[in-house]
């Protein structure tokens, strides 16, 4: 009898302890997530001034390639190099099958839906979206629009001769798991006259 | 070309058929794979590509793919069709569903035509795309287009049906996955025809494009902004007897049809026949049966059911109620007993209208000026007439009416052969004219005015609201001349006028049609129909109430929240008067009775506006009627928006496991239940085919690039479930473990 309720306590405190482990992974992948852009944010501000790749830290395997600003609702990201796994815990990420943001063509960024761009859903068309280059160039994108497609077939076309954005996150956004369909949304830039130095 | 019959041969290497149909009993079918040698049948080719349709040839339910040519569709294979039918009195309610799949690897767009048949509406759509599921619901026409509008902008998949003609049914679907199951369910009512006494009713099922195009598919493509309508009209009057419909064996396989149809007559049924199909027929009662198509059958002919009553057994009057919400709705038939003679020709006072205007000029002038003297002729001695001629100036022929006698008809016959087309037209003083009636009180005569024209004129509502306040006890029968009649504007008058109307298109017609609207002139069966006895309150519609013609039953719907009581109907029959009482309590059960009534109300309200009622609240009186009885109207339309149950993402889908995620009130069970026994084949085109499938386009930022576009990562960190997850597990343990220290304590 004993030994039964022993063994029924031991399974309940396993449980409990996996529950505060798997929830605290969950946790901690966030905060890692928030961390890793204020250390970006400094790699990028020296990315700018030295005008070449800065890693935010010494092991890391990517580098910072944009920022990324979205006035309206005052969110801003620094962009990395190379979409994996390991990149976008840090940040979004520049799809390395597309042009670099600012450069012709359709740069595709693509970013966690529960972290750094748990804010794409609330864009609407005619938002501005403000990218700001390597070279320390900011172009303004407006967003013209959004469609929900098959990751393995998501009809972009990463050639063009003229800028465009399209920021990729998970779709349904609020589902749990992975999931096949993103949720991309598309900007174009506002004009000529918007092209502003930063510097 | 007499019996041969072919279908555009294709010179690649999948199967095209070769279809002949000996010309004897029944059809005899004679299909072959065709290698890869080049087959163009011994006659018509056609201009289009091989492989390649358009929705107006479609004859049956069809899912219709993009081509990277504009205008030309590749056919999506047809893995099951469901139809069941239920048959009350003269109306019949169909469900049709239908499994399609995108047999390529692309992302597709593709357009859902089904050919209606003339006088129904699709009220209920309901389309599965891949894992999302569509609901079609009936909005305000503004409220539906920007929902619509507004769903696609956000890139989630939505159709729009608004009404453009009575009869079109096409819809667009977008984003169709590769491999993915398209499931389409239409529900549409239409009335069953009656000939003689002979009731008859069509199921369109031909597979594959008809040789003919059907006169009954219109298609406006409404994925696009703005309607692009492209009306077709009838070109083969008799096409039953001279189209014989072509088989794809590739598709007719992988389609298995099944179907059944519930008649509820009402009345005892004296026979029941499937002329093309064999069927078993499974009498509930002597009123009732269910007919369903005995096994597999190939869906190469349209499926035809006969029906007749018992001759001796035909009540007067057979009523149905239909109840929904406390209101109960009403359907009355009544086939007046005409005796073994045909009804006795009525003395008529004939007033013939002959629109002579520029837009007449050459075939029109020609074919109404043959139509004219033929009516001439078909006066009898008794009858009296007039002629008046119209353009821009106006000629009544006589003071007033005159007996039909010699002298009258040589004036009158030289009279017509003068007239030739010029100016303008002014249809509006001579329907004024026309429609004085100098005795109003003679009930010995039937005052009939005969409208031949064009209808190419603009100032409609006058028109209309003329024949609104002074049409007396004149009945207005219009003939449309021409390929292109103002077909709306004379149906209208017709109806306004309480007469008929009929096209004539060429003139070799004028002489078949004439003699149909003669006949219908000469022996109204009943006339001056109205209610007298409503004890119950009935609301009826139409009100008037139609004459009758040979073969006709007098078709009434009404609503109240009685369920006894009794309708009295009065009216002359052969001008001698005539009565049927009807008893609502003994009413049978029906479907499809409200939306009949409510259909019936809205023409009515839409033609008050001739009778003064002002046109907001005209609009406001239709949309609530409309918007109640769940109807596409002039003010209302179907949008169709994703309703999508949550699921779990990432889950795979199967067909098997889709029926069960089906909203609730769906059933798509029948298109999905295959026997495990008989493994569907996949479905394929060749593949040089499928190479013309247009990709579906997102934006001006994805344009196919000839492949699937750039990859997208995973871009779920997994933080939502692990912190949900972690948060369950934690709580189920600290109770399992309040649990265990409770009973510790209790021992």
């Amino acid at each position: 009898m004993i030994t039964k309720r022993r063994m029924a306590a031991l399974a309940a405190i396993l449980v409990l302890m996996s529950g505060v482990v798997l929830g605290g992974h969950g946790l901690f992948i966030r905060a890692k997530a928030a961390v890793a852009q204020v250390l970006l944010e400094r790699a990028w501000a020296q990315t700018v001034e030295t005008r070449r790749p800065v890693k935010a830290w010494a092991w890391a395997d990517t580098w910072p390639v944009a920022r990324i600003s979205f006035p309206r609702l005052d969110r801003s990201a620094v962009v990395l190099e190379e979409a994996g796994g390991e990149a976008l815990a840090f940040g979004p990420a520049h799809v390395a099958a597309s042009p670099l943001p600012g450069e012709n063509g359709t740069s595709v960024i693509a970013g966690h839906r529960d972290t750094h761009f748990d804010f794409i859903k609330d864009l609407k068309p005619g938002d501005e979206i403000d990218v700001t280059t390597r070279a320390g160039k900011t172009i303004a994108f407006r967003m013209t629009g959004s469609a929900i497609v098959h990751a393995q077939a998501s009809g972009i076309d990463a050639s063009g001769a003229s800028p465009r954005l399209a920021l990729v996150t998970c779709y349904p956004f609020d589902a749990l798991g992975r999931a096949p369909l993103r949720y991309v949304v598309f900007a174009e830039p506002i004009g000529d006259r918007s092209l502003v130095s930063s510097r | 070309m007499t019996s041969n019959l072919l279908v555009r041969g294709h010179p690649l290497g999948w199967s095209r058929v070769l279809l002949r149909r000996a010309g004897m009993a029944g059809a005899a079918l004679l299909t072959a794979f065709l290698g890869s040698s080049a087959l163009r049948a011994d006659t018509t080719p056609t201009q289009q590509p091989a492989g390649y349709v358009e929705p107006s040839e479609m004859g049956t339910g069809s899912l219709l793919l993009k081509t990277v040519e504009p205008g030309h569709y590749l056919e999506a294979p047809r893995l099951k069709t469901d139809v069941s039918i239920t048959v009350t009195g003269p109306i019949a309610r169909a469900r049709i569903t239908q499994r399609f799949e995108n047999p390529s690897d692309k992302w597709v767009e593709g357009v859902y035509v089904f050919p209606l048949p003339p006088n129904s509406g699709v009220d209920t759509l309901r389309m599965q795309i891949g894992d999302r599921f569509l609901e079609g619901d009936v909005k305000e026409r503004e409220q539906a287009r920007q929902i619509y509008e507004h769903a696609a902008a956000q890139g989630i998949k939505a159709t729009l049906i608004e009404q453009q003609r009575p009869n079109m049914f096409t819809n667009s679907v977008a984003n169709i996955g590769p491999h993915e199951t398209v499931v389409v369910q239409i529900e549409y009512q239409e009335a069953v025809k009656l000939d003689g006494d002979k009731f008859s009713l069509r199921v369109p099922l031909v597979v594959g494009p008809r040789y003919t195009p059907p006169a009954t598919v219109a298609v406006a493509d409404v994925s696009t902004s703005g309607a692009r309508v492209v009306a077709v009209s009838d070109p083969v009057p008799d096409r039953d007897s001279v189209t014989p419909p072509v088989l794809n064996p590739i598709f007719g396989k992988i389609n298995p049809v099944s179907l059944s149809i519930t008649l509820k007559s009402g009345v005892s049924l004296a026979t029941i026949e499937s002329p093309y199909h064999p069927v078993d027929v499974a009498r509930t009662d002597d009123k009732t049966a269910t007919v369903t198509l005995k096994g597999p059958v190939p869906a190469d002919r349209d499926f035809v059911l006969n029906w007749k009553l018992a001759a001796n057994a035909v009540p007067q009057a057979t009523l149905f109620r239909e109840t929904i919400a406390g209101q109960n709705y009403y359907l009355a038939m009544v086939v007046p007993r005409v005796g073994t003679t045909a009804p006795r020709r009525q003395a008529r006072e004939a007033i013939f209208v002959i629109d002579n205007s520029g837009s007449m000029a050459g075939e029109s002038i020609k074919q109404a000026k043959k139509a004219l003297s033929l009516a001439l002729q078909d006066l009898k001695a008794g009858d009296r007439f007039n002629v008046v001629r119209f353009d821009d100036t106006l000629t009544v022929l006589f003071n007033d009416a005159v007996p039909a006698d010699a002298e009258h008809m040589a004036v009158a016959q030289r009279f017509v052969s003068s007239l030739e087309a010029a100016g303008g037209t002014e249809i509006y003083p001579a329907l004024k004219a026309a429609l004085k009636d100098t005795t109003p009180k003679d009930e010995t005569r039937l005052r009939q005015v005969i409208f031949l024209t064009d209808g190419d004129v603009s100032n409609e509502d006058q028109v209309l609201a003329e024949i609104g306040t002074s049409l007396g006890r004149s009945r207005l029968f219009t003939v449309g001349i021409g390929s292109a009649p103002n077909t709306f504007l004379m149906e209208h008058i017709a109806t306004l006028g309480r007469g008929t109307f009929t096209h004539i298109g060429t003139v070799e017609e004028v002489d078949a049609r004439m003699a149909e609207l003669f006949n219908k002139l000469e022996r109204p069966v009943m006339t001056d129909l109205h209610v007298t006895t409503n004890d119950a309150k009935l609301e009826t519609w139409p009100n008037p109430i139609p004459d009758l013609y040979a073969g006709e039953p007098v078709v009434l719907t009404g609503a109240t929240s009685e369920r006894a009581g009794t309708l009295r109907l009065e009216g002359r029959m052969g001008g001698k008067p005539w009565s049927a009482t009807l008893d609502l309590s003994t009413a049978v059960d029906g479907n499809g009775v409200a939306k009949l009534w409510a259909r019936s109300k809205i023409s009515a309200i839409e033609d008050t506006r001739y009778h003064g009622t002002n046109q907001g609240d005209v609009d406001a009186a239709v949309l609530k009627v409309a918007l109640a009885h769940h109807l596409v109207s002039r003010l209302s339309s179907l949008v169709a928006v994703d309703v999508t149950p949550s699921r779990p993402a990432g889950e795979n889908m199967s067909s098997e496991a889709m029926p069960t995620n089906l909203p609730a009130g769906w059933d798509f069970a029948k298109v999905f239940g295959e026997d495990p026994s008989n493994p569907m084949i996949k479905a394929s085109l060749d593949q040089k085919l499928m190479d013309k499938l247009a990709s579906s386009e997102k934006s001006a930022a994805s344009k196919p690039n000839g492949g699937v576009g750039v990859e997208l990562p995973q871009t779920d960190a997994g933080t939502n479930l692990q912190i949900l997850l972690g948060l369950l597990l934690t709580l189920s343990g600290t109770a399992m473990l309040l649990m265990l220290r409770k009973r510790t304590v209790r021992s």
